[in-house]
């Protein structure tokens, strides 16, 4: 019996193209597909993964100003951390998404996953990730229960005024504004009325005009990033 | 048609960016000509979806992009470059190809495959895993054409894609244009007249938010000849022809 040897015929540029595929896109770490699962969309867990205010360097700042707070809770009894806590998650939120701040804006707005779903989920994470930081602060700082929790609320309200002002200015500078100058007037108030610092954080009566103000910034959010419609 | 504007128009504020511009187009590669400040990246960016016009109508492959539905289906499949690429420094190139095949709804499987071949058609194969930061402009305009053309777009708008380019390289994004142009609709922003001899079936030349000429490059080179207008090249002639009739 003869062997005849012929040529395979192997095109090689697919498989150099399936080579490179492989080396130059690696899977994707077990917590970025593990947030693409919850979202159904792997593209906005790659989004999250790009979010400015969940960077190392910012979750370093946040840290070292909460460990600040602990410290100077600790040496004066004033609870730093709860007030502390609402104006970094503020910062944190403005700076998570938004012309000038991330790269790609321009690009996104051509995208089929919407940037107000991409707002949303990066607005989500950076308030959930700065709430976990901050009641890790609290409870170290051993501040009572009441106020360890009362900042959770008047946070979110500052947190949606600061992402109200960056959306509508299209600037994060002043997002940052509005959410640090809400939150100064208020405890400043709080103290003017009652004495004490605390009082933005503690007064029970203030719940209802946070959650309003919350309302209210989130529609703003709403509007200012509705979808246009444009002309037919 | 994959591109149907009729009486389009864009205002900002007192300006008006685009003034009633209507144009048809299927495939083939076309040049958007124009001075700075005619209107061209308005109007790429209006095709683009991300500025919606204020007047007209506008279809874009076959389809509306003032309807939820059919303008996130008119995303997947476009491809838009736009004049400023912004990107993240610390991504290497397979890295911010790939962000943009997953954002652009590709199914996750066909991604790495995507990007590899988009990054090996932009020439890009030696500096796949270099971070942003560290190439030139020519190179990060080649990534952001890469990110364009990653979905295999049936509509590819790129806003001065060449610019940065070394010669070697315009000729090689010429020729992928043409490529391109066989079975998609590109359009081509520039002011570099030459990018339109070489790549573009046909040319649009815009002034003042208005479309002044519209027709083959051959037939804007006939516009110059005998005009006495200013240029060193025959299509150069014809455009200031163009312009200056317009202008007049």
């Amino acid at each position: 019996m003869t062997e005849v040897n012929e040529p395979l015929d192997v095109d090689l540029d697919r498989v150099w193209t399936g080579v490179a595929a492989r080396v130059w896109c690696p899977a994707p770490s077990p917590a970025e597909r593990l947030v693409g699962w919850l979202l159904r969309s792997p593209g906005l867990a790659r989004a999250l993964v790009v979010t400015p205010s969940l960077m190392l360097g910012w979750l370093v700042a946040s840290c070292v100003v909460l460990i600040a707070g602990i410290a100077a809770t600790a040496g004066t009894g004033t609870p730093y951390v709860a007030l502390l806590a609402p104006a970094i998650a503020a910062a944190g939120i403005a700076y998570a998404y938004g012309p000038g701040i991330d790269p790609a804006w321009e690009l996104s707005q051509s995208l089929p996953v919407s940037d107000r779903m991409v707002l949303l989920v990066r607005a989500l994470a950076v308030f959930g990730l700065n709430a976990a930081l901050g009641l890790i602060a609290s409870a170290v700082s051993g501040v009572a229960v009441a106020v360890t929790f009362g900042w959770l609320v008047p946070m979110t309200a500052v947190c949606a005024l600061a992402l109200a002002g960056a959306t509508l200015a299209r600037s994060a500078n002043v997002g940052v504004a509005a959410g640090m100058a809400g939150w100064a007037i208020t405890v400043l108030a709080g103290r003017a009325l009652t004495g004490t610092f605390t009082a933005a954080v503690t007064t029970s009566s203030l719940v209802l005009p946070y959650l309003a103000v919350t309302a209210g910034c989130v529609a703003l959010v709403l509007y200012a990033t509705r979808v246009p419609g444009g002309a037919r | 048609m994959n591109v149907e504007l009729t009486d389009l128009r864009r205002r900002f504020g007192r300006t008006e960016a685009v003034a009633g511009v209507s144009l048809q187009a299927g495939p083939g590669v076309f040049g958007l000509l124009g001075p700075n400040g005619a209107g061209k990246t308005s109007l790429l960016r209006m095709m683009a979806t991300v500025l919606a016009p204020s007047s007209g109508r506008m279809e874009l492959l076959g389809r509306d992009p003032g309807d939820h539905a059919d303008r996130r289906e008119i995303r997947r499949r476009l491809g838009y470059l736009p004049q400023s690429l912004g990107y993240y420094p610390g991504f290497t190139v397979s890295e911010f190809v790939e962000y943009f095949a997953l954002l652009k709804d590709m199914p996750p499987a066909k991604v790495p495959g995507a990007v590899a071949s988009a990054v090996e058609r932009c020439g890009l194969s030696d500096r796949a895993r270099s971070k942003l930061r560290s190439l030139s402009g020519g190179m990060l305009r080649r990534v952001g054409i890469a990110q364009a053309i990653v979905n295999d777009p049936e509509l590819l708008l790129l806003d001065e894609p060449t610019a940065g380019l070394d010669p070697e390289q315009r000729m090689a994004f010429r020729a992928l244009l043409r490529e391109i142009g066989g079975r998609a609709t590109v359009v081509v922003s520039t002011h570099l007249v030459e990018d339109v001899g070489a790549a573009c079936t046909e040319v649009t030349l815009m002034n003042q938010g208005k479309i002044v000429f519209h027709g083959t490059p051959a037939q804007l080179t006939a516009r110059g000849e005998g005009s006495g207008a200013a240029g060193d090249a025959p299509l150069e002639r014809g455009y200031s022809a163009v312009l200056s009739e317009a202008r007049a």
